[in-house]
């Protein structure tokens, strides 16, 4: 009760002040009765400004105020009227028509995203005030607007779809070579969903809606213009491919070229190297034939006379020689382990092809046994059958003779 | 001449191929669906602040000829019940909702709204005492001003100066009773007494036979006394003022709505007014028949009654 009389009082104030003209004095005292509100109680307070709102004489220029010094954001607002009834939903819309007229650079930045809303009334909402946008002297000509516009022909919302008619109808008295072109465009990319027929009609009503002798003219000359246009960057567009596809071969010409000198570097390299270790051996050798003189003097001449460095070296050769002889016999043992395993496997298999074989061999065998199983159940049968038929054979044949001899006895009788 | 409506009726009433009639209704029938269900309910900025039929008419002639809710056009009636609950909270409304027809749970749903789902029971199934006991308790403890009465076929509420009637056997609840006609003997029996009962506890009345209520006022002979026997320019006292001025122009007025008024001096010389009411009034339709009473009609008689009750009964008492 307290906060309805406290509620109560301050919107009596806003109407004295709007009363009296003070309109920023007004604005001032909105803002911070909406500022002071919880959660709960923010859309019944933004309820009772535009309550207060449509019934004040200024109320139109202090909602302008409150817009345009974004006490009130449009697309907030937007969605809390959606949870309010209606009636009050479509009343304060109609009170922004003017606004909307006049001033649509205070809405137009926010209808985009407004018309991708969850809330299908917050969609319906914005295609509204788009209407009352383009009834005043604004010319609505942005395409992605348009095109989004043209999404909502197939909302899920019946309501939102009609809106939107009406919306491209608004928008087409002014822009209809616009609107023409995205929409046909729009029936194109949609030729294969399921209610395309509706989509056809109402694109259908919605050309028809604007088009009229004066309009065509104009419609035909933008499509020939955007023809030529279209023919144009197609032109380009193909050129700009040649020329990145010229780019793309020279490219690869150049890494082949770059592969080629690589190889041969590595090559003069893998040369170079090769030749290296050839020289080491070849001195290897001399040293070696030198050792072995020099052994045989050693024989003779007394041990100090063989300088230190030399033995050194040639025990690290001799212990290199060694580690390479490992080296190789290490390679040797594992490729025969390799060997092994593979002939291992290559044994595994054959016996596995040994096994399906035999396997196979005695299904085989079982499929003859049962042939032939099959063929002597047959023969019995058709043996069966031709005792049966020689049985009824004999039988006619004793009847007709006892029928031929009650016959000759009549015959005699007579 | 093109056709006017006047034809159509005279036409629905006269001729004989019950064929023809049929075909002409179904005409009217076909439009009004489209009217509703397709061109109105197309824009539901249009449907909500101008709805193709006045005040939605025809939303009540669908509810009084008992159709259920699956057969009327949803977002109207949505809107509808919107207006009427907009009205009763006195935020603006783009019509008032007067002779607006509800479902019963709609209306308890907008009245009140918390005991919607127990109250909808109550009075489905006339449990009047546990129905009751809410009402008591809204009034007494929740600070809810409203009164109501029942009777065996309604029960009427009274909100501020705004009668609401549900209508027990139908299911459904007229709110904001205005233009509407008083239907049976009953109703118009039923609302002398809820208004009596609020505003002239002490005033006599009943139900004479089948047709007639009777409501018998006294102005005391007291009153009457000190009343001047002749006209001045300056009334001095507001019942020399009331009774040489505005008293016969108001029986004047009730007698279009009465059946009789009889004035006559009871055994103590008190005036007693006795308002004789049935469902018809004395003013005729160009038809030439009995224009019937209408609740607003009811409620200047009852205003009349109210006056002399408070401003010269209550006051000598």
């Amino acid at each position: 009760m307290e906060e309805n009389e406290k509620d109560l009082i301050e919107i009596n104030s806003i109407k004295e002040f709007v009363k009296d003209s003070r309109i920023d004095d007004a604005v001032k005292l909105i803002a911070l009765y909406l500022n002071d509100s919880t959660e709960e109680n923010y859309i019944d307070r933004l309820e009772n400004i535009i309550e207060l709102l449509l019934s004040l004489h200024g109320g139109r220029i202090v909602l302008r105020f409150l817009i345009e010094n974004l006490v009130i954001d449009v697309p907030s607002l937007l969605e809390n009227l959606s949870k309010k009834d209606s009636v009050l939903r479509y009343t304060f819309l109609l009170l922004l028509k003017t606004i909307c007229e006049n001033e649509c650079d205070l809405f137009l930045p926010y209808s985009e995203d407004l018309l991708n809303s969850d809330d299908p009334n917050v969609r319906e909402a914005d295609l509204q005030l788009l209407i009352y946008m383009a009834g005043g002297d604004n010319t609505i000509d942005n395409e992605s607007l348009i095109r989004t516009i043209s999404l909502k022909l197939t909302d899920d919302k019946d309501f939102v779809v009609q809106k939107a008619i009406q919306t491209l109808k608004a928008i087409g008295e002014k822009s209809p070579s616009t609107v023409t072109k995205i929409l046909t465009e729009y029936v194109k990319e949609n030729s294969q969903i399921s209610n395309n027929e509706e989509l056809k009609k109402s694109v259908d009503g919605i050309i028809k809606s604007f088009v009229t002798i004066e309009k065509i003219e104009e419609i035909v000359e933008a499509t020939e213009e955007k023809k030529d246009i279209d023919l144009e960057k197609e032109e380009s567009e193909i050129i700009d491919k040649e020329l990145e596809l010229k780019k793309k071969e020279l490219e690869i010409k150049k890494k082949k070229l770059e592969l080629v000198e690589k190889e041969k570097i590595l090559e003069e390299k893998t040369i170079k190297e090769k030749e290296k270790v050839l020289k080491l051996k070849e001195e290897l050798l001399e040293e070696e034939t030198k050792l072995s003189k020099e052994e045989i003097l050693v024989a003779k001449v007394p041990i100090k006379k063989i300088p230190k460095k030399l033995k050194k070296e040639v025990i690290e050769i001799r212990d290199k020689e060694f580690e390479l002889q490992k080296k190789d016999l290490e390679i040797k043992k594992k490729k025969l382990e390799l060997e092994e395993k593979e002939k291992e496997l290559e044994e595994r298999e054959i016996i596995e092809k040994e096994k399906t074989l035999k396997v196979k061999e005695e299904l085989i065998e079982k499929e003859q046994e049962l042939s032939q199983v099959e063929l002597e159940i047959k023969k019995k049968i058709i043996e069966q059958k031709e005792l049966k038929i020689l049985k009824e054979e004999a039988k006619r044949v004793d009847e007709q003779m006892k029928e031929l001899i009650e016959k000759e006895k009549d015959d005699d009788e007579t | 001449m093109p056709l006017e409506p006047k034809h159509y009726m005279k036409f629905l009433d006269n001729e004989a191929e019950a064929k023809d009639k049929s075909e002409l209704l179904d005409l009217l029938d076909n439009r009004v669906r489209i009217l509703c269900f397709d061109e109105c309910e197309r824009d539901r900025i249009v449907c909500t602040l101008t709805p193709l039929c006045s005040r939605r008419f025809l939303l009540r002639l669908r509810i009084k000829n008992n159709l259920t809710i699956e057969d009327l056009p949803q977002f109207c009636y949505s809107v509808h019940k919107g207006v009427i609950e907009r009205y009763f909270r006195n935020k603006t409304v783009i019509y008032r909702p007067y002779d607006a027809y509800l479902y019963l749970i709609d209306f308890i749903d907008v009245y009140f709204h918390g005991d919607y789902r127990k109250l909808n029971k109550f009075i489905s199934f006339k449990n009047w005492v546990e129905a009751k006991e809410i009402f008591d308790d809204r009034i007494n403890n929740r600070n809810e001003n409203f009164k109501y009465l029942i009777t065996e076929n309604y029960f009427f509420f009274k909100f501020e100066d705004k009668i609401h009637i549900i209508f027990l056997e139908e299911g459904y609840v007229l709110c904001n009773a205005n233009r509407e006609n008083i239907v049976d003997l009953e109703m118009l029996h039923g609302l002398c007494k809820l208004y009596a009962g609020i505003y002239f506890p002490e005033v006599n009345l009943r139900s004479l036979g089948s047709k007639h209520v009777e409501i018998i006022v006294k102005i005391p002979y007291d009153v009457l006394t000190k009343v001047r026997s002749e006209a001045t320019e300056t009334n001095d006292s507001k019942a020399d003022h009331y009774f040489w001025n505005t008293f016969w122009e108001d029986l004047n007025a009730l007698t279009q709505y009465c059946d009789e008024i009889h004035l006559q001096m009871d055994t103590n010389q008190n005036l007693e007014i006795a308002l004789s009411l049935s469902l018809l009034t004395s003013n005729y339709s160009e038809d030439k028949k009995r224009v019937p009473l209408r609740f607003r009609d009811l409620r200047l008689i009852l205003n009349f009654i109210t006056r002399i009750y408070t401003d010269y009964y209550i006051i000598w008492v």
